[in-house]
């Protein structure tokens, strides 16, 4: 009986399921066109929400909000409202940032023709893939956080940029610093003779790694070794116990939070006492979360100036505090910088007169010269920001406040050498 | 540390690995050694386990490593978990056998394959959505004990996983050799209707045999958590695919075979990584699995099922 059924049951069915989904996408594809007729511009925010960096995109997310919030408050800018579209670049299938969904988010934005800006990707290997279809649509990003040198690189412009104009812009730098200046302090600082270098096979952990491995040759590190971890792969004890072997004085790893945790932990207990390095990729909540205690000891770097406990920006900080909660990352800073930038250019392109669209308002953040907390923000030709700093961290566990309190158990200790 | 002990550790580190790769392939190889059925839900009834173990460790007010024990509370710490987290796993497996799997089953063809398959997905989304995607900080009372063997180290949570894999191997083997209902799954995976018609109950048989697989998948979901203090909604993919090549490589459908597909490959993945570059583990395994395979097609131990393990 059940069996005779079930086929009607589930033609019916599957009809009905598309119905919905075709009116939904019809829905959802005209409400924007619709509204922007109206005096409010969108501006797009694309990151990671799930995965294993989720925390720090959540504080990424909560930074930029803020500051549109605030503005919106203060009756929005040049007399338009500002309104965020949240987009999601991981995915359950990659359980971290997917470069195909971000490119997938990035075409709905492109579509939509309010969209005057966006913030992000968290990721480079998300940047990647965005990178080439923001050009084509002439369409200005800002990341708060992904570094890797690529995608603004003037060598690799027929890849990320075949328009030719700078659509990619950081209030970050770049691990063409990041990296270097890290072994740079490790020589001088820390007197590492010899290094281990790991990566976790995505864009922004290779590049670093390469970056990072350049210098330490430069700097008169031995380099030991280079292998490249799977994200998904549980165990990291066969390499580990490969460079116990070898005994280098550090592991410098290149990557993200997905395999760093699990380096961390497997780490602890194999080679407790080598020196652990990292970028801004093991910098943050996600890493701190689930790796205490084994992240005790690593260092860490961020691509930016240490701001959360600078005086100058003690008021957002509060007030981050006040709408979420819970203490922002300096990467929380530089994507409420990233909304200031881009609402600045909407200032800017409104008082001159023309009409505030997503050309314009690229135009616009190209001459950006604005003074925030992590001080001057302009941009070079390529996007980059001019102001070059690299900030090293380490964790240190402080018994005084939470275990996954990123104000408190992550140190700064200070600027890392340049040349 | 010389050569030597470097490899003796890979070795450690390989029977480890391969111990948790064998439990997992004994729920491959016993479903296909019965109803020649992949079960691809398998993945993620292992991280499913992984979960529900979590659960109850915290719910005995474990968190993170901060807290160890020793002594008979270790001991009842474990024993709880252990039970709760099979007997879980094992009603997990019964529910999808009896509602997803049996009505499909004289159904010919890949139908049931893929729906094992979307039960996987199923299972993945519901952890995703309800415990969210961060890696899970693992609640573990295991104390730090470690021998020294040369300059290689041997820790308690691998003698801990060592035992625990063997016994319930010990205990599935004389289950299946020795038992009356170990028999009826014997003869129902020699053949369904002769084993019928001489008044097997073949349903229950095959329900039996999700229960004991999916029971064996949580355990050694519990055991990945307890090893490598870390859990999260991922885990399946990896480990699962690594345990169903250690079935297909010890022969499918034969339950030694698995447990020594599952040895045989974690000892690869080791010494093969420290040999060449981790980089490389994956060409290794499935280059020596197509290896194996071309001269032994059936595999290691031969395609046999159950009565001859």
């Amino acid at each position: 009986m059940r069996r005779r059924n079930t086929p009607a049951l589930g033609r019916a069915l599957g009809l009905a399921a598309i119905v919905c989904l075709v009116a939904t996408l019809v829905v959802l594809g005209a409400l924007p066109r619709g509204l922007a007729q109206s005096k409010t511009l969108y501006v797009g925010i694309t990151l990671p929400l799930t995965g294993a960096d989720a925390e720090d995109a959540e504080l990424i997310k909560d930074g930029a909000l803020l500051a549109i919030e605030q503005q919106n408050a203060k009756g929005g800018v040049a007399g338009y409202k500002i309104e965020p579209i949240i987009l999601d670049n991981g995915t359950a299938t990659a359980g971290q940032y997917d470069p195909a969904q971000a490119a997938t988010n990035i075409r709905k934005l492109v579509a939509n023709v309010g969209v005057v800006a966006n913030i992000g990707p968290q990721m480079s290997g998300s940047g990647k893939a965005m990178s080439p279809i923001l050009s084509e649509a002439d369409l200005a990003t800002i990341t708060p956080s992904s570094t890797n040198p690529d995608i603004t690189d003037p060598k690799f412009a027929s890849q990320y940029r075949p328009n030719g104009k700078a659509v990619y812009f950081r209030t970050v730098t770049t691990d063409a610093y990041q990296g270097p200046n890290m072994a740079n302090f490790m020589a001088e600082k820390l007197r590492v003779k010899s290094v281990y270098v790991l990566d976790d096979s995505g864009a922004y952990g290779v590049g670093m790694a390469d970056a990072f491995q350049k210098r330490a040759g430069v700097k008169g590190m031995k380099v030991l070794g280079r292998d490249q971890l799977n994200p998904k792969e549980a165990d990291y004890t066969t390499v580990l116990t490969k460079i116990k072997g070898l005994n280098p004085d550090a592991i410098y790893y290149g990557g993200v939070a997905q395999a760093g945790v699990k380096l961390a932990k497997q780490a602890y207990d194999v080679v407790p006492k080598l020196i652990k390095a990292g970028g801004d990729g093991v910098q943050g909540a996600s890493f701190l979360k689930a790796g205490f205690p084994a992240v005790d000891g690593w260092y860490s770097t961020i691509a930016g100036p240490h701001v959360t406990e600078d005086p100058k920006a003690q008021a957002i900080v509060q007030a981050f505090k006040k709408r979420w909660g819970k203490n922002p990352d300096d990467y929380s800073i530089t994507a409420y910088d990233a909304a200031l930038v881009i609402m600045d250019a909407i200032k800017r392109v409104a008082a001159s007169g023309k009409p505030v669209d997503r050309h314009s308002v690229r135009d616009a953040i190209q001459t950006t010269h604005l003074m925030t907390v992590q001080g001057l923000i302009s941009f070079d030709e390529n996007g980059d920001i001019k102001n070059r700093v690299v900030s090293v961290f380490q964790y240190r566990h402080n018994k005084e406040f939470p275990d996954d309190d990123i104000l408190h158990q992550i140190k700064y200790i200070g600027i890392a050498p340049q040349d | 540390m010389t050569f030597h002990d470097i490899l003796l550790q890979q070795v450690i580190n390989g029977l480890s690995l391969g111990a948790m790769y064998s439990l997992l392939a004994l729920g491959f190889t016993m479903v296909y050694g019965i109803i020649e059925l992949i079960n691809f839900a398998h993945f993620n009834v292992f991280m499913v386990g992984s979960f529900i173990a979590m659960f109850v460790l915290e719910g005995i007010g474990l968190r993170g490593q901060a807290r160890v024990l020793t002594g008979v509370p270790l001991v009842n710490a474990l024993v709880l978990a252990f039970g709760i987290t099979m007997l879980v796993s094992g009603l997990i497996g019964v529910a999808i056998e009896r509602t997803a799997l049996r009505p499909m089953r004289h159904v010919k063809g890949t139908a049931a394959m893929i729906t094992t398959i979307g039960i996987s997905y199923i299972l993945f989304n519901v952890i995703l959505l309800t415990v969210g995607a961060q890696a899970q900080n693992y609640p573990n009372p295991l104390p730090a004990g470690t021998w020294h063997l040369g300059g290689a180290v041997l820790r308690l949570r691998e003698v801990l996983l060592w035992v625990v894999s063997l016994a319930l191997m010990a205990a599935l083997h004389v289950f299946v050799r020795r038992t009356k209902m170990g028999k009826a799954m014997r003869a129902t995976a020699q053949d369904q209707e002769a084993a019928r018609m001489m008044g097997v109950e073949v349903d229950q048989v095959v329900m039996l045999t999700f229960f004991i697989g999916s029971a064996l998948a949580g355990a050694a979901g519990l055991i990945f958590g307890l090893y490598y203090n870390y859990t999260s909604f991922l885990i399946g993919y990896q480990a699962g695919l690594r345990a169903f090549t250690a079935a297909v490589l010890g022969g499918i459908g034969n339950i030694v075979g698995a447990m020594l597909g599952g040895l045989v490959i974690g000892l690869i993945e080791s010494v093969g990584g420290q040999l060449l570059a981790v980089r490389w583990t994956d060409v290794i395994i499935f280059s020596i699995l197509i290896a194996v395979l071309v001269f032994r097609p059936a595999g290691l131990l031969g395609l046999s099922t159950p009565q001859r393990s």
